[in-house]
């Protein structure tokens, strides 16, 4: 069934809705082996999309194959394939070494001690494997999770929200496992509303904003993009007006405004805008207080992508 | 059935508190039987007591259906509702497997409270009278309680509001409406309950007469214990994550 060349996760205008609420609408993209981010604000429906590619949402309209197979109603890619949820709730009445080897034992492993062991130890809660989980902490339980997932060795691995809970180190020690995974040749999607998780981790990334796919491919690309649109800035100066006059003269500066009493400057380039304002300021013998991006938050950048 | 999954269910039972519960409702029988045995006036009738208002009617209409609810309920609905089912469903395991080992235990867990509970109030409450009263009423018992079982079971599936919609199907549909509709005696667990009883003894139509005869009966038993045990494993291969972001 499955085809040799066929992409690990394959969607084909893939849609999905509640009621009047489209939550993904008509995507389409593959992934292939690596670490992709599925990036995008809270409610953009990276949660619908992954539980699609899990086989836990049937597409209201389109596609969605993992290996080649379809992904809905195929218990049998669970052998090749797993899913770590980002809501937290494990069965907190079992250990987590209890709940590694439940896995492990559902997936007919020949060994499942021996297999839960190695995964707990890939998490490094081995110190921890004996106690009851419901006892964990957010981030114990998500290594826990993710131990439980990768009990069977799969091809391709889908985390929604992975690092959620997870302390900076436990972060590093999980990025540096999907890095180990990936560079094995297995696939790795993870979702995240953080850019800079996307941008340490992912090779490719794919931005979903409102339900669609804003921007996919490489990630330089897609952040040089995000960083080459145009700002606004709210500066603040010894005199105001007189860097705004100045500031006029400058190419890079695209137009001025005093909103509520404060000097709003637009740049259509963050780059250039960054070296006219202090060069501005000097030649007007202005000193500057404060310059601070006024639409920095991730939506503002989503937004972008997708009416550019 | 899957080993592994019968085991996770029985100690996530025994892990709520509203099995405690079920047990104290299932105590309910002995201390009204008690009752019946300390108090009752010299002219009363066991056989009437136990047939009808004891065993046939609050062991029959509410312990056994409430029992049944809960534990068919708690074997799945929780799952459900916290999203911990996904580690049951992102396994190979065939989706039949997984609901005849949460149905099994669901059975067999209030099968274990209601068979010695029926089996103890019945022997308190009737004195020396037909034997065949308690033998019906034990078997008819764990029978009912499969068939409540397999279809609570596909309910804390197919909704989340099962306990609800269970609430309504007992007291509604098999109280009140049954009342007035003698057709919903087909489409009666609690009917089936009885029918199933008064194949072990003969009391006259005044002391207990069930509304269907022992063999139609069994038949509808079985058949909609199969069909609600089908439908619950469609349900499951169907069952989505409930929660969008």
């Amino acid at each position: 069934m499955t085809a040799p060349s066929a992409p690990a996760i394959e969607l084909r205008g893939v849609s999905r809705w509640y009621g009047n609420v489209v939550a993904v609408n008509d995507i389409s993209f593959d992934v292939g082996p690596g670490i992709t981010g599925l990036l995008g604000p809270n409610g953009a429906g990276k949660s619908t999309l992954l539980h699609m590619m899990a086989g836990f949402l049937r597409p209201s309209a389109g596609e969605v194959r993992i290996l080649g197979e379809p992904a809905w109603q195929n218990p049998a890619i669970y052998r090749r394939i797993a899913l770590v949820p980002e809501r937290e709730a494990v069965y907190g009445f079992l250990t987590g070494r209890e709940l590694v080897e439940l896995a492990a034992r559902l997936h007919g492993l020949p060994d499942p001690a021996a297999a839960a062991a190695r995964a707990i130890d890939l998490v490094e809660m081995g110190p921890h494997a004996a106690r009851q989980s419901g006892g964990y902490s957010k981030g114990m339980k998500q290594r826990i999770k993710i131990a439980a997932a990768l009990v069977h060795d799969p091809q391709v691995l889908i985390l929604d929200e992975p690092f959620n809970g997870a302390d900076p180190r436990q972060r590093l020690h999980l990025m540096d496992l999907f890095r180990r995974m990936a560079a094995e040749g297995r696939t790795i999607l993870y979702s995240s509303h953080i850019l800079e998780e996307v941008e340490r981790l992912a090779d490719t990334v794919l931005v979903i904003v409102a339900g669609r796919l804003a921007a996919s491919g490489d990630f330089r690309r897609i952040r040089a993009l995000m960083t080459d649109r145009p700002h606004t800035f709210t500066v603040r100066s010894s005199d105001d007006r007189a860097l705004a006059a100045r500031l006029l003269a400058e190419p890079a500066i695209r137009g001025i405004a005093f909103e509520d009493g404060r000097l709003e400057v637009r740049s259509a380039e963050l780059l250039a805008a960054a070296r006219a304002l202090p060069r501005a300021a000097r030649e007007a013998g202005v000193t500057l207080f404060e310059v601070r991006p006024t639409d920095e938050s991730l939506e503002t950048v989503f937004s972008y992508l997708v009416h550019r | 059935m899957n080993p592994d999954i019968a085991r996770l269910t029985v100690r996530q039972l025994l892990g709520q508190r509203r099995t405690v519960v079920v047990a104290l409702l299932a105590l309910v029988p002995v201390a009204i039987a008690l009752l019946f045995r300390l108090a009752a006036p010299a002219d009363a009738d066991p056989e009437r007591f136990t047939a009808r208002g004891l065993l046939g009617g609050i062991v029959t209409t509410t312990i056994l259906p409430l029992v049944t609810l809960v534990f068919a309920t708690g074997a799945f609905g929780q799952d459900a509702e916290d999203g911990t089912l996904v580690y049951l469903l992102a396994t190979p395991v065939p989706r039949r497997a997984i609901v005849l080992a949460r149905l099994v235990v669901a059975w067999l867990a209030a099968a274990a409270l209601l068979l010695p509970s029926a089996a103890l109030a019945g022997a308190l409450a009737l004195q020396g009278g037909d034997p065949g009263i308690v033998v019906g009423f034990a078997v008819a018992v764990v029978a009912g309680a499969f068939v409540y079982t397999a279809a609570f079971t596909w309910l804390s599936i197919a909704t989340s509001r099962a306990l609800v919609a269970g609430l309504l199907y007992v007291f509604l549909w098999e109280g009140a409406l049954s009342g007035l509709f003698g057709g919903i005696r087909f489409l009666s667990i609690r009917q089936y309950t009885a029918g199933i009883a008064g194949a072990f003894f003969d009391l006259p139509p005044g002391v207990y007469q069930p509304r269907l005869d022992p063999l139609p009966a069994v038949f509808l038993a079985a058949a909609v214990a199969a069909g609600m045990t089908i439908l619950a494993v469609r349900q499951l291969r169907r069952w989505e994550i409930g929660e969008s972001s």
